[in-house]
């Protein structure tokens, strides 16, 4: 395919519209977190800082536990994201391929696991989990994690599983390949931009949570970064910006970085599947 | 196949794993016996001298007392309530909880708060006025010991006001001279007065008390709402000021009040009317060499205002309600007290720590009038209605919102908060 | 289509129109296994909890009783006008902000799977809304709409668009409107990259014998493009409609449903329910019907999809 020069310019102009609305708002953070409070509060605001100083990073910092709480979400996510990828997939596939009659049950379920006010769910929640002496502990957080993004998982894993031709595993299985052989040998490697998209998905929604993990973690030790961030924020309205905006820039950094880093794996799908197709 | 039932069996093992590998509880739950306890104190303390001078109590409480151990334990005012919602309900409270009156009263009548009037000591029953104590207690039960209180207060930018002569002196301002004062201020697009009152009830209601407005009759579920003149008095008046007089912006009435600050600070506002903790952000933000000024205390019929302290309270379910009284009783005392409210410029409930306030700042600040505002608080009616936080929300904040916007005339505003209150409270 | 649909074996074909082949069931069960235990535990268990509690009078308390009462929750509902009004703003809400986001997500997603220079760079910024913790996001979006000191205000009255500051999120008239944009520029990420993974997933080839055969762009994008990513499309639009619906922390940090209500999404409403006034049982009724709801227009919307499937 070839495209046209005006066509081109076109393009990047669309995709610099974009970014504009996307980023802006994060350089703008990034800029207040190196604004003092009365530059902060100035009438007239300014794009870039008049003077730039790192005080509230250091602020942020010094605030009880942040790097903690970045460790912990950090384990949280990482630990939930693996394991909703080993359990979502071959569930997935089950949905997507076979005719079942767990599947309009497990339909069902998805649907009604997504609409339900998540906030009447903690409380019991909470109450099976604490025989089992699981609240106040990071595994209690990663399994419920693992449960909730699941739904999403398998919803949209199962989309992808779909488009996968049919054809192609059959192909195989005519060749003799057993079906877990034609899983991981012909149906994963197209499903790795799905499976991509699934994982940062299950990571960022583990990242970003406060409802349960609110109510399932009081030691100090365990605080998430979402929980700590709220520290900022006070009574009636007031917050303490310019920390706040420091310990965000710190808290969006992580994710970006693992999306960079993801999304080139996003490409390298396609150029594995351009090959076998 | 056998691969697949390997992996599946791994990852069996991982969430079980999972499941068995927190073994620990907390370490506050089991402990029955007499010897050593550890109570879990949730703090919201807010701003940073606050959140140093309360661990500094906690550290000296410990240092004193080796057998009751106090953890710190940091919350936040924003998800204050659905934490402890789920909390009580889950049976796992902390052992000392700071929340504030409003927000209490709820947990009170569900039977979520021990009864402290058999715990706490002679000494703070005495120190606090029987008018704040109200605010936290029903039918002889205390359900908390009040720290802190707030009030509404009017800060002023000492240049603008000194360049329109407007002085601030006397004992109290008037409604009457606060709005011919804000009229005098605004000039060349400038407003007098700037009030953010994006969440308007709470301040028509503690406010309203200058002229005797009482909004309900009757306690619990049998309390009535009462509208008239009384209770229409302020809205009318910020109305008035607002699109009469236009001595108010009207874009800040649809702010939050720390939404207001910059344009305080950029002298687009000469004067604000906020809660006093306000301070701690001005002093915080304001440009270097902004002068400002707390003026005298509002006064209609009398200067009276609702008093919702911030408390100290302990669960029903608590294993250590003993201790924990104990402990609060430590954090009333005067020095302590004085200490927190210095770091949220609010006022202490005790006379003992107002006094050490004032001496430890000499009154600057505003502080002696923020000080003697505390005298005039006392508790309102609608403070032990049950289902005033319904009506708040769903009805008064609305129809308050309209009326502030000028969407809606002073009538319809009185119909909706009476009729509201049927739809409520059914 | 390519030629390995020739190939398709007829029994596997004839076999998966027929629901629950007894050997297919064993297998399914297997690969169901390991997601069983806790999905019945921790999701299956409290969602039946849940849905049964709207039956019931649960109110906050120590040792209060719980009694059965039917459908009495239903039918005080019924005649609750403010809940009924949360539901219009939850539609208008939902609505603008699913079609918003998708429209956009397919351009933009469309834009970054083309051979663009710095593309890396450009998916990674597309997705900065979503590695913000949502706290921050609201918190942020307030700053930046400020009719004092906001960028948006200054930059608009630069331009000329306007003369004096605009308070979006205060103001009756743009305060869901507002509401809406933040919306969309949240969810964009997500429904971006999930349609990206769409279109990585697509065969070439395809795209190859239609330019063989002369098929023009848009050709394409109509023929190929949408017909391929229509399962993805389906999964994404239906998860982002419920997830808009359910939404409620973003608009309680931006506006608790001010100003004068306009902005009271249901779920707001069934919050303050059960959080604010403790009554749980209530609460869980409306989300009973909030399920109901969805569940009947997700039944439409996805039955006319997967009709154009045939």
């Amino acid at each position: 395919m070839r495209t046209r020069p005006t066509t081109r310019a076109l393009q990047y102009l669309a995709v610099l519209c974009y970014l504009v609305f996307l980023a802006f708002p994060l350089l703008w953070l990034i800029s207040s977190s190196l604004k003092s409070p009365q530059e902060f509060a100035s009438i007239t605001p300014s794009f870039l800082p008049k003077h730039p100083d790192l005080s509230n990073f250091s602020d942020a910092l010094e605030e009880q536990g942040l790097v903690r709480s970045m460790l912990n979400s950090l384990q949280i996510s990482v630990a939930t994201t693996v394991l909703v990828l080993v359990v979502s997939l071959p569930v997935a596939y089950a949905l997507a391929r076979f005719r079942s009659r767990l599947r309009p049950v497990t339909n069902g379920w998805i649907l009604v696991s997504q609409v339900f006010p998540v906030i009447l769910i903690v409380i019991p929640l909470f109450l099976i989990l604490r025989p089992l002496h699981l609240t106040n502990t990071i595994p209690g957080v990663v399994i419920v994690y693992m449960v909730w993004s699941l739904p999403f998982a398998l919803w949209m894993l199962q989309g992808y599983v779909a488009a996968v031709p049919r054809e192609l595993e059959e192909a195989a299985s005519v060749d003799g390949a057993s079906r877990v052989r034609t899983i991981v040998s012909i149906v994963m490697p197209l499903l790795r931009p799905g499976l991509i998209a699934t994982a940062m998905f299950t990571f960022i929604s583990a990242w970003n949570e406060f409802f349960f993990a609110l109510v399932l973690l009081q030691d100090p030790q365990l605080k998430t970064l979402p929980l700590v961030l709220a520290r900022f924020v006070g009574a009636e309205g007031q917050v303490q910006f310019g920390p706040l905006a420091a310990a965000s820039v710190l808290a969006t950094v992580p994710s970006l970085v693992f999306f960079a880093f993801l999304q080139r794996r996003l490409t390298s799908g396609l150029l594995s599947g351009a090959v076998k197709g | 196949m056998k691969k697949v039932v390997t992996a599946l069996m791994a990852a069996g093992a991982l969430v079980a794993l999972a499941a068995c590998g927190g073994g620990s509880d907390n370490s506050s739950g089991d402990s029955g016996s007499t010897e050593k306890v550890t109570l879990k104190f949730q703090s919201l303390a807010f701003q940073k001298t606050t959140v140093a001078a309360t661990k500094k109590i906690v550290a000296d409480w410990n240092a004193a007392n080796p057998n009751i151990q106090v953890e710190y334990v940091q919350g936040s005012w924003d998800s204050v309530h659905d934490q402890l919602v789920t909390q009580f309900q889950g049976g796992t409270a902390p052992d000392v909880i700071q929340d504030e009156s409003a927000d209490i009263t709820g947990f009170a009548n569900q039977g979520y708060l021990a009864d402290l009037s058999q715990y706490l000591s002679q000494e703070t029953k005495d120190a606090v006025p029987q008018g704040v104590w109200d605010t936290v207690s029903s039918d002889g039960k205390v359900f908390a010991a009040p720290t802190l209180l707030q009030s509404y207060v009017v800060f002023g930018n000492s240049a603008l006001l000194k360049q329109a002569g407007v002085s601030a002196t006397g004992d109290s301002l008037s409604w009457d001279q606060l709005q011919a004062d804000a009229k005098k201020l605004t000039a060349g697009g400038k407003y007098g007065l700037g009030w953010g009152l994006k969440s308007p009830t709470a301040t028509v209601l503690n406010l309203g008390m200058n002229f005797d407005a009482a909004f309900f009759e009757g306690t619990g579920r049998d309390a009535q709402v009462k509208i008239g003149d009384p209770e229409l008095e302020v809205p009318k008046r910020i109305n008035a000021m607002a699109y009469t007089d236009k001595s108010i912006d009207p874009t800040s009435l649809t702010q939050s009040g720390s939404d207001v600050l910059p344009g305080f600070f950029g002298g687009k506002y000469a004067l604000i009317v906020g809660g006093n903790y306000a301070a701690q952000q001005i002093v915080e933000q304001a440009p270097k060499g902004f002068q400002w000024e707390v003026l005298p205390p509002l006064k209609g019929s009398s200067e009276k205002q609702a008093a919702n302290p911030q408390t100290l309270s302990v669960p029903a379910e608590g294993k250590h309600i003993k201790e924990s009284a104990q402990f609060i009783d430590f954090l009333m005392k005067a020095e302590n007290l004085a200490a927190v409210g210095q770091g949220d410029w609010l006022i202490p409930t005790t006379q003992a720590a107002r006094d050490a306030i004032q001496q430890a700042t000499g009154g600057k600040n505003g502080w002696t009038q923020t000080l003697a505002s505390g005298a005039e608080l006392t508790k309102a009616p609608f403070q032990s209605v049950e289902n005033y936080p319904k009506w708040k929300d769903q009805i008064a904040t609305p129809a308050l919102q309209e009326f502030l916007a000028n969407k809606i005339d002073l009538v319809t505003l009185g119909k909706k908060l009476n009729d509201g209150w049927g739809q409520v409270n059914s | 289509m390519s030629t390995a649909t020739l190939t398709a074996a007829p029994e596997q074909a004839g076999g998966s129109k027929r629901p629950g082949r007894p050997k297919q069931n064993r297998e399914a069960i297997f690969l169901f296994l390991p997601a069983l235990l806790p999905v019945l535990l921790l999701s299956v268990y409290p969602l039946l909890r849940g849905i049964a509690l709207g039956f019931t009078d649960a109110r906050a308390g120590l040792n209060v009783d719980t009694n059965f009462i039917g459908f009495d929750n239903f039918a005080k509902l019924l005649h609750n006008e403010l809940f009924w009004d949360s539901f219009r703003i939850g539609l208008i809400w939902t609505l603008s902000v699913t079609i918003l986001q998708f429209v956009a997500a397919l351009g933009l997603a469309l834009l970054l799977n083309t051979n663009l220079k710095f593309r890396g760079v450009a998916r990674t910024l597309a997705l900065i809304p979503w590695a913000m913790p949502p706290v921050v996001v609201a918190i942020m979006w307030r700053l930046l709409l400020h009719p004092t000191n906001g960028p948006v205000n200054e930059i608009l009255q630069s331009l000329h668009l306007t003369d004096h500051p605009i308070n979006f999120l205060g103001d009756f008239s743009t305060a869901l409107p507002a509401v809406i944009v933040v919306g969309v520029w949240v969810g964009m990420p997500m429904t971006t990259v999930t349609l990206l993974a769409g279109l990585q997933g697509i065969d070439r080839s395809l795209y190859e014998a239609a330019a063989v055969d002369g098929a023009g762009a848009w050709h394409q994008f109509w023929y190929i493009t949408l017909p391929q990513l229509r399962t993805v499309i389906i999964a994404i639009t239906s998860l982002d409609m419920i997830w808009n619906f359910n939404s409620f922390g973003l608009v309680y940090v931006l506006t608790a449903g001010g100003p004068g209500g306009k902005t009271m999404l249901p779920m707001l409403f069934a919050y303050n329910e059960a959080f604010r006034y403790g009554n749980f049982g209530m609460a869980a009724a409306m989300g009973d019907v909030m399920v109901v709801i969805i569940i009947v227009f997700l039944a439409f919307y996805l039955r006319s999809r997967l009709r154009s499937e045939a």
